[in-house]
C-alpha cells in the first residue's frame, strides 16, 4: 500500500445556526494515496464542499466550525494548525479549483496579473520570471496563444478558457495536492470533456494527488482511482473506482448508478431515488438513508451501521452486510 | 544621443513608457519645488499616491479609459464640467505667475470696476466741504477690478481657486482614503470588528462637524493645513458607509474565497481584491464630495475663521459683502466662481456615476 498524502479521520464540521446545529460533515474518514485521484461523490448538500473547505480551514466561522477529527497532510494536522501556517500551505502545497471560474476570478484584473500575483505570493520570483511561468502554465492547461490570453480580463474569455485559467492559477506553485470542487459543473458538455482531459494529463505528467469533488458518476469513471460516496454528511461506501461502479453494495450507491441514463435502454422512465436529502438539523435516527431506502430493515431505524469490509479496500456502511 | 534614448526606452519597456516616466519626473520636480509652500508634504504624498494608483493604472488600461470616456462624453454637462475643472486647475497652477500679489494693497486704485464697466466715485473734499463725484472706468491692468483696498480681484480669484482646489482635493483625498479603508475592513472582517468600526462611524457622524471646525480653529488658530485635516478626518463617515455596503456584497463573491484558498492574507485580499473592485464607487463619491468640502472652507473663511495668510474665495466674498452697495463686483466674482465650481464637480460626478453604472444605457 502506498503512502497516503491526506488522511481524514472522523472529521466533523458543524454549523451553529439559529435554527439548530447543522451537522454538515459528521464523522467522515478517508485516505488519499499519493499520486491518485480520490473522488468524493454525492448529491447536493451532502457535505462534499464543506469537507474540502474544512481541509483548507476555510469554513466560514461563525457559524461553521470543525468540531472534531483530524486532517493529516503528511504528518501535519491541518485541523489543529495555526492560521498563519495554514495560509502558507494553501495555494502552495494544497490548491483548489472552484466550480465557477466566472466568479472565482477577480473581474478587475487580467488573468496574467492574477496568476503572477498568486505565484509571487508563495515563491520568490521577479515579476518577469513570474510572468513567464504564468504563460507556461496557461500553455500547459491548453490555452491557445497564452501570451495574448494573459492580457485578457476574465469576462473576455469563454467559460472553458476561464476554467483552464483557474486551473493554471491553482497549479502555479506546483501544489502536491489539488482539490477540484465540481470543476465541470458550470461548463457545457464538450468543455467538460476537455477539462477532464486537462486533469487527466496533469495527473499523469505532474504525479499530483487529486481530490475530485463531483456529483457526476460519468466523470468519476473516467478520472477516479478511488471513490468515496457521501450521504448527508457521512460516508456510506468507499471502494476502488472500477469495483464500486461495477459492484455497488450500498443501496444509495446503486441508486445513484441506476439514475444514470442507459444508452442501450430505448424506452422507460429514468430511475430516481425517491425522497430528498434529510434535514441535517434534525436527522433521522440510525442509518440516515433508511427513509429513502427500499431495503430498509428494523435495525436501520435504530442503529447507525458500522463499517463492513466486503472486499479488500471496499468498505460499506450498511446493515445488509 | 538617439541611441542612448532608444536604449533607455528598451530598459523601461517602450518609448511610450519613457515619455511617461519623463513627464512623471518633471511633475515630481514641480511638486518638489512646492515643498516650501504650506501643505507641501501632503501635496507630495498625495501626488505620489495619485501617480501610482491613478495615472499609472489609467495609462496601462487605455482601452478601458477610452470606453468610459465614450460613455462620459455622451453627457454634455459632464464634459462641460470637466472642461471647467481643467480650466480651474490650469488657472490655479499657472495663474499666479501672471497676476500680481493678491495681498498687495494699493489705495490709489481702490474700488476699480471690471473692464468695460463704469462707476461713479464720490470723494469728500474738506476744503470745499463738498462731494466731488467723478466717473471711474475699469482698467486693463485690473481686468476684474479691485476691492476697497485696491487689491487686484483677478489675482484674488486665482489665489482662491488654488486654495479651494487644495482644500477640496486634499481633504477629500484624506476622507475618501480613510472611509474606504474603514468601510472595506469593516465589511471584510465582519462580526465584532464591523460593529466597533460602524459604531465609531456613528459617533463621528453625530459630531456637529462645523461646530467642531470652529472650535478647533478657535483653539489652535486658523491654518489651511488644520482646516484640511479636520475636514478630512471628519468627512469619511458617509464614504465608509457606502463602501461598506458595496464591500459586503463583494465579500461573499467566490473570488475572495478563491484567493483565500490560494493563500492570500487578509490584508492582501482587502487591498488587492476588494479595494480595486470598489474603485468606480470611490471615484464617484470623491467627485461628488469635493463641492461640499469647498463650500465648507468657503463658509469658514466667510465667517472669518479661515487662514488669514491665504486669499480664499470665502474671504473675498466676505470683503465683497461689506461693500456690496458700492462695489458689487467684489462679491459677485468669488460667488460666481464658487457656484460654477460646485456645479461643475456635481455634473462630473453625475456623469461618472452614469458612465460606471453598467445598467444605465447612455
Amino acid at each position: 500500500m502506498k503512502e497516503a498524502i491526506l488522511k481524514v479521520r472522523n472529521l466533523k464540521t458543524y454549523f451553529f445556526t439559529r435554527r439548530g446545529i447543522v451537522k454538515a460533515v459528521d464523522g467522515i474518514s478517508f485516505d488519499l494515496v499519493k499520486g491518485e485521484c480520490l473522488c468524493l461523490v454525492g448529491e447536493s448538500g451532502c457535505g462534499k464542499t464543506v469537507t474540502a473547505l474544512s481541509i483548507l480551514g476555510l469554513v466560514d466561522s461563525p457559524p461553521g466550525r470543525v468540531v472534531g477529527g483530524e486532517i493529516f497532510y503528511d504528518s501535519m494536522d491541518l485541523a489543529h494548525c495555526p492560521a498563519d501556517q495554514l495560509r502558507h500551505i494553501r495555494g502552495k502545497e494544497i490548491a483548489v479549483v472552484f466550480q465557477d471560474a466566472q466568479s472565482a476570478l477577480n473581474p478587475v484584473f487580467t488573468i496574467g496579473d492574477q496568476i503572477v500575483e498568486q505565484i509571487r505570493l508563495h515563491l520568490e520570483l521577479s515579476h518577469g520570471e513570474a510572468r513567464g511561468r504564468a504563460i507556461n502554465l496557461l500553455k500547459e492547461v491548453g490555452i491557445p496563444s497564452p501570451e495574448e490570453a494573459a492580457g485578457y480580463y476574465p469576462h473576455q474569455l469563454s467559460g472553458g478558457m476561464r476554467q483552464r485559467a483557474m486551473i493554471a492559477m491553482s497549479l502555479s506553485c506546483d501544489p502536491r495536492l489539488l482539490i477540484a470542487d465540481e470543476p465541470t459543473t458550470a461548463v457545457d458538455v464538450t468543455i467538460k470533456a476537455q477539462i477532464i482531459d486537462v486533469f487527466l494529463r496533469l495527473k499523469k505528467t505532474r504525479k499530483m494527488s487529486l481530490l475530485f469533488i463531483t456529483h457526476e458518476l460519468g466523470i468519476v469513471s473516467e478520472i477516479g482511482d478511488r471513490i468515496v460516496v457521501m450521504y448527508a454528511g457521512r460516508v456510506v461506501e468507499t471502494a476502488p473506482a472500477a469495483e464500486l461502479l461495477d459492484n455497488p453494495r450500498h443501496p444509495y450507491t446503486s441508486g445513484l448508478i441506476n439514475c444514470l441514463p442507459d444508452i442501450e435502454q430505448k424506452r422507460g422512465r429514468l430511475e430516481s431515488i425517491p425522497g430528498n436529502v434529510p434535514s441535517l438539523i434534525n436527522p433521522p435516527g440510525g442509518c440516515l438513508f433508511h427513509p429513502r431506502c427500499g431495503r430498509a430493515m428494523a435495525i436501520c431505524r435504530k442503529k447507525q451501521p458500522p463499517p463492513v469490509n466486503v472486499k479488500d479496500g471496499h468498505t460499506v456502511f450498511c446493515h445488509l452486510y | 544621443m538617439t541611441k542612448g534614448i532608444k536604449k533607455l526606452a528598451r530598459v523601461v519597456g517602450g518609448m511610450k513608457n519613457l515619455v511617461f516616466i519623463l513627464l512623471a519626473v518633471l511633475w515630481g520636480l514641480t511638486l518638489l519645488l512646492r515643498l516650501f509652500e504650506p501643505l507641501g508634504y501632503l501635496y507630495l504624498a498625495l501626488g505620489i499616491v495619485f501617480l501610482i494608483y491613478v495615472v499609472w493604472p489609467l495609462y496601462n488600461s487605455r482601452r478601458l479609459v477610452g470606453y468610459y470616456w465614450q460613455r462620459v462624453k455622451r453627457n454634455r454637462l459632464a464634459v462641460l464640467g470637466l472642461a471647467f475643472i481643467l480650466f480651474l486647475i490650469l488657472l490655479a497652477v499657472f495663474g499666479p505667475i501672471f497676476t500680481p500679489d493678491p495681498t498687495a494693497a494699493n489705495f490709489e486704485q481702490k474700488n476699480l470696476p471690471p473692464v468695460g464697466f463704469t462707476t461713479s466715485e464720490s470723494i469728500y473734499n474738506p476744503q470745499t466741504a463738498q462731494f466731488n463725484t467723478r466717473l471711474v472706468n475699469g482698467t486693463r491692468e485690473h481686468p476684474l477690478g479691485t476691492d476697497n483696498k485696491g487689491r487686484d480681484l483677478l489675482a484674488m480669484i486665482i489665489s482662491g481657486a488654488r486654495v479651494s482646489l487644495q482644500v477640496g482635493l486634499l481633504a477629500t483625498g484624506i476622507a475618501v482614503a480613510l472611509g474606504t479603508l474603514i468601510g472595506v475592513v469593516s465589511a471584510y472582517l465582519g462580526g465584532k470588528m464591523d460593529n466597533i468600526l460602524m459604531r465609531l462611524t456613528d459617533i463621528v457622524m453625530t459630531f456637529p462637524f462645523f461646530l467642531l471646525l470652529v472650535f478647533i480653529v478657535f483653539i489652535f488658530g486658523p491654518s489651511l493645513a488644520f482646516i484640511v485635516l479636520i475636514i478630512g478626518l471628519t468627512g469619511w463617515t458617509g464614504v465608509a458607509r457606502l463602501i461598506r455596503s458595496e464591500a459586503l456584497s463583494l465579500r461573499t463573491r467566490e473570488f475572495v474565497l478563491a484567493s483565500k484558498a490560494l493563500g492570500a492574507s487578509d490584508g492582501r485580499i482587502i487591498l488587492a481584491h476588494l479595494v480595486p473592485n470598489v474603485i468606480s464607487l470611490i471615484i464617484v463619491i470623491a467627485t461628488l464630495s469635493i463641492p461640499g468640502v469647498i463650500m465648507a472652507e468657503a463658509a469658514l473663511s466667510f465667517i472669518g475663521l479661515g487662514d488669514p495668510a491665504v486669499t480664499s474665495w470665502g474671504m473675498v466674498l466676505r470683503a465683497g459683502q461689506q461693500s456690496l452697495d458700492t462695489s458689487w463686483w467684489v462679491a459677485v466674482a468669488p460667488g460666481a466662481m464658487l457656484f460654477f465650481t460646485v456645479l461643475a464637480f456635481n455634473f462630473v460626478g453625475d456623469g461618472l456615476r452614469d458612465a460606471f453604472d453598467p445598467r444605465s444605457n447612455i
